[in-house]
Protein backbone atom coordinates (compact mmCIF):
# COMPACT_ATOMS: atom_id res chain seq x y z
CA UNK A 1 0.00 0.00 0.00
CA UNK A 2 2.90 2.33 0.94
CA UNK A 3 4.50 1.80 -2.59
CA UNK A 4 1.07 2.37 -4.47
CA UNK A 5 0.71 6.02 -2.17
CA UNK A 6 4.19 6.45 -3.29
CA UNK A 7 3.54 6.29 -7.27
CA UNK A 8 0.52 8.13 -6.91
CA UNK A 9 2.22 10.98 -4.85
CA UNK A 10 4.64 10.80 -7.54
CA UNK A 11 2.95 10.96 -10.28
CA UNK A 12 0.74 13.45 -9.29
CA UNK A 13 4.00 15.70 -9.13
CA UNK A 14 4.94 14.48 -12.52
CA UNK A 15 1.92 15.97 -13.98
CA UNK A 16 2.38 18.99 -11.59
CA UNK A 17 5.51 20.13 -12.89
CA UNK A 18 3.85 19.24 -16.72
CA UNK A 19 0.84 21.20 -16.21
CA UNK A 20 3.55 23.91 -15.62
CA UNK A 21 5.85 23.16 -18.17
CA UNK A 22 3.54 22.33 -21.44
CA UNK A 23 1.37 24.87 -22.84
CA UNK A 24 0.22 27.18 -25.93
CA UNK A 25 3.92 28.87 -25.66
CA UNK A 26 6.99 26.18 -25.41
CA UNK A 27 9.25 26.52 -22.57
CA UNK A 28 12.19 23.87 -21.52
CA UNK A 29 12.01 22.19 -18.40
CA UNK A 30 15.46 23.54 -17.32
CA UNK A 31 14.35 27.33 -17.82
CA UNK A 32 10.60 26.15 -15.87
CA UNK A 33 12.58 24.89 -12.58
CA UNK A 34 14.83 28.23 -13.19
CA UNK A 35 12.24 30.20 -12.76
CA UNK A 36 10.48 28.10 -9.87
CA UNK A 37 13.05 28.33 -7.72
CA UNK A 38 13.41 32.10 -8.19
CA UNK A 39 15.49 33.13 -10.65
CA UNK A 40 15.22 35.16 -14.38
CA UNK A 41 13.03 37.14 -12.63
CA UNK A 42 13.09 39.72 -15.55
CA UNK A 43 12.17 36.96 -18.28
CA UNK A 44 8.60 36.55 -20.07
CA UNK A 45 8.86 32.49 -18.56
CA UNK A 46 8.75 34.00 -15.13
CA UNK A 47 5.62 35.89 -15.92
CA UNK A 48 4.38 33.05 -17.57
CA UNK A 49 5.07 30.48 -14.87
CA UNK A 50 4.30 32.72 -11.92
CA UNK A 51 1.12 34.51 -13.05
CA UNK A 52 -0.31 31.87 -15.60
CA UNK A 53 1.06 28.31 -15.32
CA UNK A 54 1.75 27.91 -11.84
CA UNK A 55 -1.98 29.23 -10.25
CA UNK A 56 -3.91 26.84 -12.96
CA UNK A 57 -1.74 24.15 -11.97
CA UNK A 58 -2.19 24.37 -8.42
CA UNK A 59 -6.05 25.27 -9.33
CA UNK A 60 -6.77 22.18 -11.23
CA UNK A 61 -4.69 20.52 -8.38
CA UNK A 62 -6.96 21.61 -5.72
CA UNK A 63 -9.75 20.95 -8.23
CA UNK A 64 -9.44 17.33 -8.56
CA UNK A 65 -8.26 16.92 -4.53
CA UNK A 66 -12.14 18.34 -3.47
CA UNK A 67 -14.07 16.87 -5.93
CA UNK A 68 -12.63 13.63 -5.48
CA UNK A 69 -12.99 13.55 -1.80
CA UNK A 70 -16.25 15.35 -1.88
CA UNK A 71 -16.82 12.26 -3.82
CA UNK A 72 -15.74 9.77 -1.38
CA UNK A 73 -17.27 11.48 1.20
CA UNK A 74 -20.90 11.50 0.57
CA UNK A 75 -20.88 7.71 -1.24
CA UNK A 76 -20.02 6.49 2.48
CA UNK A 77 -22.56 9.25 4.23
CA UNK A 78 -24.98 8.04 1.76
CA UNK A 79 -24.17 4.33 1.55
CA UNK A 80 -24.45 5.04 -1.95
CA UNK A 81 -22.06 4.05 -4.42
CA UNK A 82 -23.51 6.42 -7.44
CA UNK A 83 -22.99 9.58 -4.99
CA UNK A 84 -20.63 12.22 -6.17
CA UNK A 85 -21.29 15.99 -6.23
CA UNK A 86 -22.28 15.78 -9.35
CA UNK A 87 -25.31 12.85 -9.78
CA UNK A 88 -26.89 14.56 -6.32
CA UNK A 89 -26.75 18.01 -7.13
CA UNK A 90 -24.46 19.39 -4.72
CA UNK A 91 -22.05 20.84 -7.83
CA UNK A 92 -25.43 22.39 -9.30
CA UNK A 93 -26.32 23.94 -5.92
CA UNK A 94 -22.98 25.69 -5.53
CA UNK A 95 -23.62 27.19 -9.28
CA UNK A 96 -26.66 28.78 -8.61
CA UNK A 97 -25.51 30.37 -5.66
CA UNK A 98 -22.75 31.62 -7.33
CA UNK A 99 -24.83 32.94 -10.31
CA UNK A 100 -27.18 34.51 -7.85
CA UNK A 101 -24.43 36.02 -5.66
CA UNK A 102 -23.09 37.52 -9.39
CA UNK A 103 -26.22 38.60 -10.04
CA UNK A 104 -27.07 40.41 -6.36
CA UNK A 105 -23.03 41.10 -5.36
CA UNK A 106 -23.01 43.20 -8.74
CA UNK A 107 -20.17 41.26 -9.39
CA UNK A 108 -18.07 41.06 -6.07
CA UNK A 109 -15.65 38.51 -6.31
CA UNK A 110 -14.97 38.27 -2.52
CA UNK A 111 -18.46 36.69 -1.45
CA UNK A 112 -18.52 34.12 -4.05
CA UNK A 113 -16.25 30.95 -2.67
CA UNK A 114 -18.85 31.49 0.61
CA UNK A 115 -21.88 31.11 -1.90
CA UNK A 116 -20.85 28.39 -3.26
CA UNK A 117 -20.64 26.65 -0.10
CA UNK A 118 -23.82 27.69 0.60
CA UNK A 119 -25.69 26.44 -1.67
CA UNK A 120 -23.74 23.36 -1.99
CA UNK A 121 -24.31 22.45 1.67
CA UNK A 122 -28.11 23.93 1.27
CA UNK A 123 -28.29 21.26 -1.79
CA UNK A 124 -26.85 18.51 0.27
CA UNK A 125 -28.78 18.82 3.69
CA UNK A 126 -31.84 19.31 0.99
CA UNK A 127 -31.05 16.04 -1.00
CA UNK A 128 -29.92 14.14 2.32
CA UNK A 129 -33.32 15.27 4.30
CA UNK A 130 -35.39 14.18 1.33
CA UNK A 131 -33.53 10.59 1.22
CA UNK A 132 -33.93 10.28 5.42
CA UNK A 133 -37.69 11.15 5.46
CA UNK A 134 -38.90 9.30 2.69
CA UNK A 135 -36.73 6.85 3.90
CA UNK A 136 -36.25 6.74 0.26
CA UNK A 137 -33.98 4.12 -1.69
CA UNK A 138 -31.10 4.67 -3.11
CA UNK A 139 -31.97 4.96 -6.85
CA UNK A 140 -34.79 7.56 -5.76
CA UNK A 141 -31.65 9.85 -3.90
CA UNK A 142 -30.01 9.67 -7.49
CA UNK A 143 -33.12 10.29 -9.36
CA UNK A 144 -33.79 13.58 -6.81
CA UNK A 145 -30.48 14.36 -7.00
CA UNK A 146 -30.60 14.47 -10.84
CA UNK A 147 -34.65 16.37 -11.08
CA UNK A 148 -32.92 18.84 -8.49
CA UNK A 149 -29.57 19.58 -10.39
CA UNK A 150 -31.42 20.07 -14.08
CA UNK A 151 -33.84 22.59 -11.66
CA UNK A 152 -30.69 24.68 -10.96
CA UNK A 153 -29.03 24.20 -13.73
CA UNK A 154 -32.33 25.83 -15.52
CA UNK A 155 -32.21 28.95 -12.89
CA UNK A 156 -28.15 28.99 -13.83
CA UNK A 157 -28.95 29.32 -17.69
CA UNK A 158 -31.87 31.80 -16.60
CA UNK A 159 -29.62 34.09 -14.88
CA UNK A 160 -27.17 34.19 -17.45
CA UNK A 161 -29.61 34.62 -20.22
CA UNK A 162 -31.44 37.49 -18.73
CA UNK A 163 -27.86 39.43 -17.17
CA UNK A 164 -25.53 39.72 -19.56
CA UNK A 165 -23.34 41.31 -17.96
CA UNK A 166 -22.49 38.64 -15.62
CA UNK A 167 -18.51 38.19 -16.10
CA UNK A 168 -19.06 34.35 -16.71
CA UNK A 169 -18.48 32.37 -19.52
CA UNK A 170 -21.88 30.37 -19.32
CA UNK A 171 -20.32 27.33 -21.68
CA UNK A 172 -16.58 26.90 -19.78
CA UNK A 173 -18.84 27.62 -15.95
CA UNK A 174 -21.59 24.60 -17.02
CA UNK A 175 -18.68 22.17 -18.69
CA UNK A 176 -15.98 23.11 -15.97
CA UNK A 177 -12.79 25.20 -16.75
CA UNK A 178 -9.70 26.20 -15.34
CA UNK A 179 -8.61 28.89 -17.86
CA UNK A 180 -7.65 32.21 -16.25
CA UNK A 181 -7.00 30.92 -12.97
CA UNK A 182 -5.03 33.33 -10.86
CA UNK A 183 -3.84 33.50 -7.14
CA UNK A 184 -6.61 35.80 -6.76
CA UNK A 185 -8.76 33.12 -7.67
CA UNK A 186 -7.68 30.66 -5.21
CA UNK A 187 -6.97 32.48 -2.29
CA UNK A 188 -10.23 31.74 -0.57
CA UNK A 189 -11.25 28.59 -1.92
CA UNK A 190 -7.72 26.82 -1.54
CA UNK A 191 -7.06 28.05 1.83
CA UNK A 192 -10.98 26.48 2.67
CA UNK A 193 -9.86 23.35 0.41
CA UNK A 194 -7.05 22.76 2.17
CA UNK A 195 -8.27 22.88 5.70
CA UNK A 196 -11.39 20.49 4.59
CA UNK A 197 -9.06 18.29 3.15
CA UNK A 198 -7.10 17.53 6.56
CA UNK A 199 -10.30 17.80 8.57
CA UNK A 200 -11.40 14.59 6.25
CA UNK A 201 -8.29 12.85 7.33
CA UNK A 202 -8.88 13.07 10.93
CA UNK A 203 -12.34 11.65 9.97
CA UNK A 204 -11.25 8.96 7.87
CA UNK A 205 -11.81 5.78 10.82
CA UNK A 206 -15.35 7.85 11.65
CA UNK A 207 -16.29 7.65 7.61
CA UNK A 208 -15.70 3.60 7.50
CA UNK A 209 -17.68 3.03 10.81
CA UNK A 210 -20.37 5.08 9.14
CA UNK A 211 -19.82 2.80 6.11
CA UNK A 212 -21.11 -0.31 8.04
CA UNK A 213 -24.50 0.94 7.89
CA UNK A 214 -26.32 3.47 10.60
CA UNK A 215 -27.28 0.52 12.96
CA UNK A 216 -23.54 -0.83 13.67
CA UNK A 217 -21.83 2.32 13.47
CA UNK A 218 -24.30 3.34 16.22
CA UNK A 219 -23.53 -0.12 18.09
CA UNK A 220 -19.78 1.12 17.92
CA UNK A 221 -20.34 4.40 19.92
CA UNK A 222 -19.91 6.38 17.18
CA UNK A 223 -22.68 9.64 17.17
CA UNK A 224 -23.81 8.96 13.94
CA UNK A 225 -26.18 12.31 13.17
CA UNK A 226 -23.23 14.65 14.25
CA UNK A 227 -20.58 12.88 11.78
CA UNK A 228 -22.61 12.59 9.10
CA UNK A 229 -23.28 16.57 9.08
CA UNK A 230 -19.90 17.59 9.42
CA UNK A 231 -18.94 14.85 6.92
CA UNK A 232 -21.87 16.76 4.31
CA UNK A 233 -19.99 20.42 5.52
CA UNK A 234 -16.88 19.15 4.62
CA UNK A 235 -17.87 17.50 1.16
CA UNK A 236 -20.17 20.69 0.57
CA UNK A 237 -16.87 23.13 1.57
CA UNK A 238 -14.86 21.08 -0.58
CA UNK A 239 -17.18 20.85 -3.95
CA UNK A 240 -18.96 24.45 -3.48
CA UNK A 241 -14.90 25.53 -3.24
CA UNK A 242 -13.99 24.31 -6.40
CA UNK A 243 -17.09 25.15 -8.45
CA UNK A 244 -16.36 28.64 -7.07
CA UNK A 245 -13.35 29.12 -9.24
CA UNK A 246 -13.76 26.18 -11.94
CA UNK A 247 -17.72 25.79 -12.49
CA UNK A 248 -19.06 22.15 -13.03
CA UNK A 249 -16.36 19.76 -13.72
CA UNK A 250 -18.09 16.68 -13.35
CA UNK A 251 -17.02 12.66 -13.58
CA UNK A 252 -13.93 13.79 -11.20
CA UNK A 253 -16.14 13.52 -8.09
CA UNK A 254 -18.02 10.31 -9.41
CA UNK A 255 -14.90 8.45 -11.47
CA UNK A 256 -11.64 8.93 -9.42
CA UNK A 257 -13.19 7.60 -6.14
CA UNK A 258 -14.64 4.25 -7.83
CA UNK A 259 -11.49 4.01 -9.45
CA UNK A 260 -9.19 4.02 -6.38
CA UNK A 261 -11.79 1.71 -4.52
CA UNK A 262 -10.68 -0.94 -7.16
CA UNK A 263 -7.30 -0.40 -6.78
CA UNK A 264 -6.83 0.11 -3.25
CA UNK A 265 -10.47 -1.23 -1.46
CA UNK A 266 -12.86 0.54 0.47
CA UNK A 267 -11.14 1.17 3.59
CA UNK A 268 -11.82 5.36 3.86
CA UNK A 269 -8.01 5.80 5.41
CA UNK A 270 -6.41 4.83 2.16
CA UNK A 271 -9.67 5.66 -0.27
CA UNK A 272 -9.36 9.25 0.85
CA UNK A 273 -5.91 10.20 0.38
CA UNK A 274 -5.96 8.00 -2.80
CA UNK A 275 -8.50 9.62 -4.25
CA UNK A 276 -7.54 12.67 -3.46
CA UNK A 277 -3.88 12.14 -5.13
CA UNK A 278 -5.17 10.49 -8.15
CA UNK A 279 -8.27 13.18 -8.62
CA UNK A 280 -5.40 15.89 -8.35
CA UNK A 281 -3.40 13.99 -11.50
CA UNK A 282 -6.44 13.03 -13.48
CA UNK A 283 -7.89 17.00 -13.48
CA UNK A 284 -4.71 18.08 -14.10
CA UNK A 285 -3.86 15.41 -17.36
CA UNK A 286 -7.11 16.57 -18.66
CA UNK A 287 -6.15 20.33 -18.31
CA UNK A 288 -2.80 19.76 -20.22
CA UNK A 289 -4.35 17.86 -22.80
CA UNK A 290 -7.15 20.47 -23.43
CA UNK A 291 -4.55 22.59 -23.72
CA UNK A 292 -2.06 20.98 -25.34
CA UNK A 293 -4.08 18.86 -28.31
CA UNK A 294 -5.78 21.49 -30.52
CA UNK A 295 -3.29 24.58 -29.41
CA UNK A 296 -3.67 27.64 -29.92
CA UNK A 297 -7.13 26.73 -29.25
CA UNK A 298 -8.20 25.67 -26.10
CA UNK A 299 -10.46 22.70 -24.86
CA UNK A 300 -12.02 23.24 -20.88
CA UNK A 301 -10.81 20.45 -18.51
CA UNK A 302 -14.26 19.27 -18.15
CA UNK A 303 -14.87 17.71 -21.99
CA UNK A 304 -11.16 16.03 -21.52
CA UNK A 305 -12.88 14.41 -18.39
CA UNK A 306 -15.52 12.97 -19.74
CA UNK A 307 -13.35 11.70 -23.00
CA UNK A 308 -11.09 10.23 -20.70
CA UNK A 309 -12.79 8.92 -18.04
CA UNK A 310 -15.78 7.77 -19.46
CA UNK A 311 -14.05 4.78 -21.23
CA UNK A 312 -11.42 4.35 -18.66
CA UNK A 313 -14.17 3.83 -16.08
CA UNK A 314 -16.32 1.86 -18.68
CA UNK A 315 -12.96 -0.33 -18.90
CA UNK A 316 -12.73 -0.95 -15.24
CA UNK A 317 -16.76 -2.06 -15.02
CA UNK A 318 -16.50 -4.53 -17.54
CA UNK A 319 -12.98 -6.07 -16.04
CA UNK A 320 -14.43 -8.13 -13.77
CA UNK A 321 -11.02 -10.02 -12.59
CA UNK A 322 -9.46 -8.60 -9.43
CA UNK A 323 -12.06 -5.75 -9.21
CA UNK A 324 -12.90 -5.19 -5.74
CA UNK A 325 -16.84 -4.78 -5.60
CA UNK A 326 -17.47 -1.08 -4.47
CA UNK A 327 -19.08 -0.96 -0.67
CA UNK A 328 -22.43 -0.20 -0.33
CA UNK B 1 -26.85 -5.87 36.31
CA UNK B 2 -28.79 -3.84 33.91
CA UNK B 3 -31.98 -1.95 34.44
CA UNK B 4 -34.65 -0.57 32.83
CA UNK B 5 -36.85 1.99 34.86
CA UNK B 6 -40.26 2.93 33.27
CA UNK B 7 -38.65 3.04 30.17
CA UNK B 8 -40.73 4.64 27.19
CA UNK B 9 -39.11 4.48 23.72
CA UNK B 10 -39.93 5.68 19.70
CA UNK B 11 -38.37 4.63 17.20
CA UNK B 12 -38.66 6.88 13.97
CA UNK B 13 -40.34 9.11 15.88
CA UNK B 14 -43.39 7.06 16.63
CA UNK B 15 -43.97 5.95 19.93
CA UNK B 16 -43.46 2.03 20.87
CA UNK B 17 -42.86 1.10 24.28
CA UNK B 18 -45.00 2.79 27.36
CA UNK B 19 -43.67 2.18 30.78
CA UNK B 20 -41.33 -0.70 30.48
CA UNK B 21 -39.46 -2.16 33.54
CA UNK B 22 -36.81 -5.30 32.99
CA UNK B 23 -33.69 -6.28 34.69
CA UNK B 24 -31.10 -8.24 33.37
CA UNK B 25 -28.60 -9.92 35.57
CA UNK B 26 -24.52 -10.24 35.20
CA UNK B 27 -23.24 -13.12 34.03
CA UNK B 28 -26.59 -14.77 33.05
CA UNK B 29 -27.60 -15.18 29.61
CA UNK B 30 -31.13 -13.73 29.14
CA UNK B 31 -33.53 -14.17 25.97
CA UNK B 32 -35.69 -11.44 25.34
CA UNK B 33 -38.85 -13.63 23.15
CA UNK B 34 -42.41 -12.43 22.12
CA UNK B 35 -44.20 -12.51 18.70
CA UNK B 36 -43.43 -10.28 15.66
CA UNK B 37 -44.05 -6.93 16.70
CA UNK B 38 -44.21 -6.92 20.01
CA UNK B 39 -41.37 -4.44 20.80
CA UNK B 40 -38.46 -6.82 21.58
CA UNK B 41 -35.85 -4.93 19.01
CA UNK B 42 -37.18 -1.47 20.12
CA UNK B 43 -36.51 -2.29 23.61
CA UNK B 44 -33.08 -3.09 23.49
CA UNK B 45 -32.40 -0.30 20.72
CA UNK B 46 -32.67 1.55 23.51
CA UNK B 47 -29.15 0.48 24.68
CA UNK B 48 -27.42 1.82 21.02
CA UNK B 49 -29.73 5.16 20.61
CA UNK B 50 -31.91 3.38 17.88
CA UNK B 51 -34.16 3.76 19.40
CA UNK B 52 -34.70 6.81 21.18
CA UNK B 53 -35.61 6.60 25.23
CA UNK B 54 -38.55 9.41 25.95
CA UNK B 55 -38.80 8.91 29.55
CA UNK B 56 -37.68 6.62 32.53
CA UNK B 57 -33.91 5.66 33.11
CA UNK B 58 -31.53 2.96 32.28
CA UNK B 59 -28.70 1.73 34.99
CA UNK B 60 -26.21 -0.18 34.25
CA UNK B 61 -24.55 -1.67 37.23
CA UNK B 62 -26.09 1.77 39.06
CA UNK B 63 -24.48 4.35 36.53
CA UNK B 64 -27.07 6.07 34.75
CA UNK B 65 -26.50 4.49 31.13
CA UNK B 66 -28.46 7.12 29.05
CA UNK B 67 -25.81 10.04 30.40
CA UNK B 68 -22.85 7.87 29.04
CA UNK B 69 -21.37 9.50 26.05
CA UNK B 70 -22.19 7.93 23.22
CA UNK B 71 -18.56 6.09 22.77
CA UNK B 72 -18.69 5.26 26.52
CA UNK B 73 -21.62 2.99 26.03
CA UNK B 74 -19.82 0.98 23.08
CA UNK B 75 -17.13 -0.08 25.81
CA UNK B 76 -20.11 -1.07 28.20
CA UNK B 77 -22.17 -2.75 26.47
CA UNK B 78 -21.58 -4.15 22.54
CA UNK B 79 -24.37 -4.16 20.18
CA UNK B 80 -25.24 -6.58 17.15
CA UNK B 81 -28.41 -5.21 15.52
CA UNK B 82 -29.95 -7.85 13.33
CA UNK B 83 -30.61 -5.30 10.18
CA UNK B 84 -27.93 -5.39 7.76
CA UNK B 85 -28.31 -2.39 5.80
CA UNK B 86 -25.25 -2.42 4.21
CA UNK B 87 -23.16 -5.35 3.60
CA UNK B 88 -19.39 -4.20 4.11
CA UNK B 89 -17.10 -5.09 1.39
CA UNK B 90 -14.14 -5.55 3.55
CA UNK B 91 -11.75 -8.21 4.46
CA UNK B 92 -13.15 -9.93 7.76
CA UNK B 93 -10.20 -8.92 9.73
CA UNK B 94 -10.63 -4.79 9.05
CA UNK B 95 -14.64 -6.00 9.72
CA UNK B 96 -13.42 -7.52 13.16
CA UNK B 97 -10.92 -4.42 13.99
CA UNK B 98 -13.54 -1.72 13.28
CA UNK B 99 -14.53 -3.89 17.11
CA UNK B 100 -12.26 -1.26 18.56
CA UNK B 101 -13.50 1.74 17.29
CA UNK B 102 -14.50 2.79 20.88
CA UNK B 103 -11.55 2.20 22.34
CA UNK B 104 -9.30 3.93 19.86
CA UNK B 105 -7.82 7.17 21.13
CA UNK B 106 -7.90 10.57 19.01
CA UNK B 107 -5.12 9.31 17.00
CA UNK B 108 -6.80 6.08 15.81
CA UNK B 109 -3.85 4.02 16.49
CA UNK B 110 -3.97 0.46 17.29
CA UNK B 111 -2.03 -1.19 20.53
CA UNK B 112 -0.44 -4.65 21.35
CA UNK B 113 -3.87 -5.07 23.15
CA UNK B 114 -6.02 -4.10 19.90
CA UNK B 115 -4.32 -6.23 18.09
CA UNK B 116 -4.92 -9.26 20.34
CA UNK B 117 -8.17 -8.91 20.96
CA UNK B 118 -8.82 -8.55 17.47
CA UNK B 119 -6.86 -11.88 16.66
CA UNK B 120 -8.54 -13.61 20.11
CA UNK B 121 -12.61 -12.74 19.12
CA UNK B 122 -11.18 -14.38 15.24
CA UNK B 123 -10.43 -17.61 16.97
CA UNK B 124 -13.63 -17.52 19.24
CA UNK B 125 -15.52 -17.33 16.59
CA UNK B 126 -14.11 -19.39 14.37
CA UNK B 127 -13.39 -17.03 10.97
CA UNK B 128 -9.51 -16.77 11.88
CA UNK B 129 -9.31 -19.14 9.03
CA UNK B 130 -11.19 -16.02 6.55
CA UNK B 131 -9.38 -13.16 7.91
CA UNK B 132 -8.33 -11.92 4.66
CA UNK B 133 -11.49 -12.95 2.32
CA UNK B 134 -13.87 -10.65 1.64
CA UNK B 135 -17.15 -10.09 3.94
CA UNK B 136 -19.55 -9.86 1.13
CA UNK B 137 -18.48 -13.00 -0.74
CA UNK B 138 -18.71 -15.54 2.41
CA UNK B 139 -21.88 -16.97 3.09
CA UNK B 140 -24.12 -16.04 5.53
CA UNK B 141 -23.09 -18.20 8.35
CA UNK B 142 -20.00 -16.98 8.13
CA UNK B 143 -20.60 -13.39 7.44
CA UNK B 144 -22.77 -13.25 10.98
CA UNK B 145 -20.05 -15.06 12.35
CA UNK B 146 -17.61 -12.01 11.64
CA UNK B 147 -19.51 -9.70 12.77
CA UNK B 148 -20.30 -11.41 15.65
CA UNK B 149 -16.16 -11.29 15.86
CA UNK B 150 -16.71 -7.73 15.80
CA UNK B 151 -19.38 -7.57 18.53
CA UNK B 152 -16.67 -9.24 20.70
CA UNK B 153 -13.59 -7.29 20.11
CA UNK B 154 -15.62 -4.37 21.70
CA UNK B 155 -14.47 -6.61 24.78
CA UNK B 156 -17.58 -5.67 26.66
CA UNK B 157 -19.00 -7.13 29.71
CA UNK B 158 -22.41 -7.35 28.35
CA UNK B 159 -23.24 -8.48 24.84
CA UNK B 160 -26.31 -7.99 23.60
CA UNK B 161 -27.78 -9.30 19.93
CA UNK B 162 -30.56 -9.13 18.28
CA UNK B 163 -32.23 -12.29 16.77
CA UNK B 164 -28.64 -13.90 15.89
CA UNK B 165 -29.57 -17.05 14.76
CA UNK B 166 -32.51 -16.19 12.52
CA UNK B 167 -31.03 -16.28 9.07
CA UNK B 168 -28.53 -19.19 10.03
CA UNK B 169 -29.31 -22.98 9.15
CA UNK B 170 -28.99 -25.45 11.52
CA UNK B 171 -25.32 -26.04 12.12
CA UNK B 172 -25.07 -22.63 12.27
CA UNK B 173 -27.40 -22.06 15.07
CA UNK B 174 -25.67 -24.80 16.78
CA UNK B 175 -22.49 -23.59 16.49
CA UNK B 176 -23.72 -19.69 17.70
CA UNK B 177 -24.90 -20.85 20.62
CA UNK B 178 -21.98 -23.09 22.01
CA UNK B 179 -20.52 -19.94 21.81
CA UNK B 180 -23.03 -17.85 23.10
CA UNK B 181 -22.74 -20.48 26.44
CA UNK B 182 -19.21 -20.09 26.10
CA UNK B 183 -19.17 -16.39 26.53
CA UNK B 184 -21.14 -16.79 29.87
CA UNK B 185 -18.34 -19.17 31.47
CA UNK B 186 -16.39 -16.62 30.43
CA UNK B 187 -18.12 -14.12 32.58
CA UNK B 188 -19.71 -12.30 30.32
CA UNK B 189 -23.71 -11.29 30.44
CA UNK B 190 -25.68 -11.78 27.59
CA UNK B 191 -28.84 -10.29 26.20
CA UNK B 192 -29.81 -12.28 23.02
CA UNK B 193 -33.86 -11.81 20.96
CA UNK B 194 -34.48 -15.01 19.73
CA UNK B 195 -37.31 -16.57 17.61
CA UNK B 196 -37.18 -20.04 18.35
CA UNK B 197 -38.40 -20.64 21.84
CA UNK B 198 -37.07 -23.85 22.24
CA UNK B 199 -33.78 -22.46 22.15
CA UNK B 200 -34.19 -19.78 24.16
CA UNK B 201 -35.50 -21.82 26.72
CA UNK B 202 -32.49 -24.27 26.10
CA UNK B 203 -29.49 -21.75 26.81
CA UNK B 204 -30.68 -19.24 28.85
CA UNK B 205 -31.17 -18.69 32.60
CA UNK B 206 -33.99 -15.97 32.53
CA UNK B 207 -36.87 -15.75 29.80
CA UNK B 208 -38.07 -12.05 29.24
CA UNK B 209 -41.28 -12.53 27.59
CA UNK B 210 -43.09 -10.09 26.13
CA UNK B 211 -46.35 -9.43 24.36
CA UNK B 212 -48.26 -6.50 23.17
CA UNK B 213 -45.68 -4.04 23.77
CA UNK B 214 -45.42 -4.99 27.60
CA UNK B 215 -43.27 -7.71 29.06
CA UNK B 216 -45.58 -10.49 29.52
CA UNK B 217 -43.41 -11.84 32.24
CA UNK B 218 -39.75 -12.54 33.92
CA UNK B 219 -39.32 -16.27 34.85
CA UNK B 220 -36.51 -18.57 34.31
CA UNK B 221 -36.84 -21.23 31.62
CA UNK B 222 -38.25 -23.73 34.58
CA UNK B 223 -40.70 -21.32 35.69
CA UNK B 224 -42.58 -20.36 32.36
CA UNK B 225 -42.47 -24.16 31.82
CA UNK B 226 -44.54 -24.53 35.00
CA UNK B 227 -46.74 -21.78 34.70
CA UNK B 228 -47.42 -22.58 31.16
CA UNK B 229 -46.55 -18.86 30.44
CA UNK B 230 -45.64 -19.43 26.60
CA UNK B 231 -48.64 -21.45 26.34
CA UNK B 232 -51.04 -18.62 27.35
CA UNK B 233 -48.66 -15.82 25.61
CA UNK B 234 -48.53 -17.07 22.29
CA UNK B 235 -51.46 -19.26 22.05
CA UNK B 236 -49.36 -22.18 21.18
CA UNK B 237 -49.34 -25.66 23.25
CA UNK B 238 -46.16 -27.75 24.02
CA UNK B 239 -44.50 -30.70 23.72
CA UNK B 240 -41.66 -31.92 26.20
CA UNK B 241 -39.13 -34.51 24.93
CA UNK B 242 -36.01 -35.51 26.81
CA UNK B 243 -33.29 -37.90 26.75
CA UNK B 244 -29.94 -38.53 28.42
CA UNK B 245 -28.83 -35.23 27.29
CA UNK B 246 -31.58 -32.99 28.05
CA UNK B 247 -35.30 -31.42 27.58
CA UNK B 248 -36.38 -30.91 24.12
CA UNK B 249 -39.16 -28.09 23.15
CA UNK B 250 -41.37 -28.58 20.98
CA UNK B 251 -44.53 -26.00 20.17
CA UNK B 252 -46.84 -26.09 17.85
Amino acid sequence: MRKKILSLVLLLILCFFAGILLGSVPLSPASVLRCLAGFDRDSTAYVLVHTVRLPRAAGACLAGMGLATAGVLLQYVMNNALASPNTIGVNSGAGFAVMLALLLGNGQASCIPAAAFLGALATSLAIFGLAYMADSSRTTIILAGITVSSFLNAGINTIKLLDTDISVNLTSFMIGSLSGITYEHLKIPGAAILAALLMTFVFARSVNVLGLGDDIARSLGLNVPVVRLSILVLSSMLAGCVVSYAGLLSFVGLVVPHICRRLFGNDARYLLPCSALLGASFVLICDILGRVLFAPFELPAGILMSFIGGPFFLYLLLKKKGGRRVNA
Amino acid sequence: MLEFYNVSASCGGVPILNDISVCFQKGEITAVIGPNGCGKTTLLQCLNGASKVTSGAIALEGADYLAMPHRERARRISFLPQVRTVIPALPVKTLVEHGRFPHLGFSRKKSEKDIAIVREAMQFAHVDAYAAQYADTLSGGIRQRAFFAMALAQDCDYIVLDEPTTYLDLKGQRELTEMILQLKNNGKTVILVLHDIGQALRISDTVVIMHDRKIAATATPEECLRQHIIETVFDVRLKEFSDGEGCYYFFY
